[in-house]
């Protein structure tokens, strides 16, 4: 079993006060594929929000951990954008795009490492576009857009473009924030394929779903969170068999 | 045609440059990146001040002077950046209108450095060769080869990664963030050069007009700018050309130049042209929101 790739230790945050996270001590990513469950309102994506830096917290540390035989890094206090470059990041729940670019230029945009990126480079599009021209293509081969030199369309089409922009980044850890709420089944299907491989391929992958029976079928691990608190971890078996879950999933008349 | 009107058809023609150059670095700033500059007349000035002082109080080289007045501005442009470009848009709107306001005082209150409302003269001309004609001729070429250089660069940037970045951060700056980019400080970045090559163009706007008074800092040139640039399109690079040409060019030069006015006419066409721009500009707002010139282009 390889070690974890995040450790939060005393994480909590309040908005007006009112405590919506308070995690004592929480591991993640010892499995290639883990998932976080809990009913809504549980603060699973404001979780996600603090780890990414989207969301600053009130007390507690994060360490991370990008590689397997790497050194730690606390990324306590660190930036949305530092932590991504870290190879931490989160796919959203919400559909998010970018309004003047297209599918590929959405890509292309994620693609780009810092030093092409600079006010006097006006004449490296041709010499980006050759560097990343078989990463863009891997994934508009695997995935069929209705036209990838247009804009994304449809719903649907926004959240796999969101997922995709995540993948290219080449994460070592990636958070999925319901990533087939709004898919069509045989792309949740495609979703889930691509993730096992990625996994395979050395990639940890954390999922907040309410698509249970997905969870049971790809996760290893399950974290159960409600009220903001860890009340559980387990293995899909332990988790799906336990009261308390459905205690809080269902409630208690339905036990 | 005399001496004289070609020496006018040479400074309206550096106005105009000046002014195209002015709402294209704005496009960059507000139209590409979505910085809402309210204060652009505060680094025209700026610049066109320093180098007015420096060159007139201080007899320093006119090029010393130009970079004198390309660092002030950048310097002030970097720390007003520095303090506002995480703020929501109204707030930078404020804050750069601010700025302008600060600097128009600044003019009016130094009277050691700018001779306050008396006026700051002469400025020099970059190269002075011959008669003051032909200096102001070759500034003139100097113009449009500096805000040619603006617009080309507009042009091929925006096909850039570069101007990839800046219309992400427009679109959706977190989402941004998300994807590694750091968007603070690429704002600032390009905020600051900008901002700089305003003051360049006030540094030369300077030479143009010669005798510097605080009339030229006032806002006006802020909105004649920012009208020009939505009337002409401000997501498109020719937008700013486009909308000098349809408001500056149409009513300052042609109209009060070439219209045959009336007596007791010709008073009321400088009050007339703000009315007017205000009608152009709500009905292109109505029928044509993005400007004349329109969305940009899918590449």
């Amino acid at each position: 079993m390889a070690n974890e790739r995040l450790h939060l230790t005393d994480v909590t945050k309040s908005f007006n006060g009112r405590k919506v996270i308070d995690i004592k001590d929480l591991k993640l990513g010892i499995h290639p594929i883990e998932g976080l469950i809990g009913p809504n309102g549980a603060g699973k994506t404001t979780l996600m929000g603090l780890i990414t830096g989207r969301l600053p917290m009130d007390t507690g540390t994060i360490i991370y951990y990008p590689n397997v035989d790497g050194g730690a890094i606390d990324i306590t206090k660190k930036r949305l954008d530092q932590v991504a470059r870290m190879g931490l990041v989160k796919s959203n729940q919400v559909i998010v795009d970018f309004d003047s670019l297209s599918i590929r230029e959405s890509l292309l945009l994620a693609l780009t490492p810092p030093q092409h990126e600079r006010f006097f480079h006006i004449f490296n599009e041709g010499r980006l576009e050759k560097e990343v021209e078989e990463q863009i293509a891997e994934y508009l081969d695997y995935f069929h857009f209705q036209n990838p030199e247009g804009h994304a369309l449809s719903a649907g089409e926004k959240k796999l473009l969101d997922i995709i922009r995540c993948l290219v980044l080449k994460p070592s850890f990636l958070l999925m924030d319901e990533p087939t709420a709004g898919l069509p089944d045989d792309l949740t299907r495609k979703v889930m394929d691509l993730m096992k491989q990625k996994a395979n391929e050395g990639m940890s992958i954390l999922i907040v779903e309410h698509d249970l029976d997905l969870m049971w079928e790809l996760c290893e691990l399950v974290h159960f969170m409600a009220e903001g608190e860890l009340l559980l971890q387990g293995t899909p078996d332990e988790v799906r068999q336990d009261r308390v879950v459905a205690e809080k999933y269902m409630g208690a008349d339905h036990v | 045609m005399g001496v004289t009107l070609v020496a006018y058809f040479v400074y309206l023609v550096s106005l105009i440059v000046i002014y195209v150059g002015l709402a294209t670095l704005l496009h960059l700033q507000f139209g590409l990146t979505g910085i809402v500059n309210f204060g652009v007349v505060g680094f025209w000035g700026l610049g066109m001040y320093t180098l007015g002082v420096l060159t007139v109080q201080y007899n320093v080289p006119y090029l010393v002077a130009l970079l004198g007045a390309a660092v002030v501005t950048g310097v002030a442009a970097f720390i007003l950046g520095l303090l506002i470009l995480d703020l929501d848009s109204q707030s930078v709107l404020v804050a750069t209108l601010a700025f302008a306001t600060i600097m128009s005082h600044l003019v009016l209150t130094q009277k050691g450095l700018t001779n306050g409302v008396i006026g700051l003269g002469t400025v020099p001309s970059p190269i002075e060769i011959g008669s003051n004609f032909t200096s102001n001729v070759i500034l003139m070429v100097v113009l449009l080869v500096a805000v040619g250089a603006i617009v080309a660069y507009a042009f091929f940037m925006e096909s850039a990664p570069y101007g990839r970045l800046m219309r992400s951060i427009q679109d959706n700056e977190t989402l941004a963030q998300s994807l590694g980019k750091s968007t603070f400080r690429e704002k600032l970045i390009f905020f600051t050069v900008t901002s700089t090559l305003m003051g360049v163009l006030g540094a030369l706007s300077g030479s143009v007009e010669q005798f510097l008074v605080p009339r030229f800092v006032s806002p006006d040139i802020t909105f004649l700018v920012w009208i020009a640039l939505i009337l002409g399109g401000k997501k498109r690079v020719l937008g700013g050309l486009i909308g000098i040409i349809a408001t500056f060019v149409v009513f300052d030069v042609l109209v009060e130049t070439y219209v045959p006015l009336p007596d007791g006419y010709a008073l009321i066409v400088p009050n007339l042209k703000l009315v007017l721009y205000g009608l152009m500009l709500v009905l292109v707002l109505m029928f044509r929101p993005l400007g004349i010139l329109g969305e940009r282009e899918i590449a």
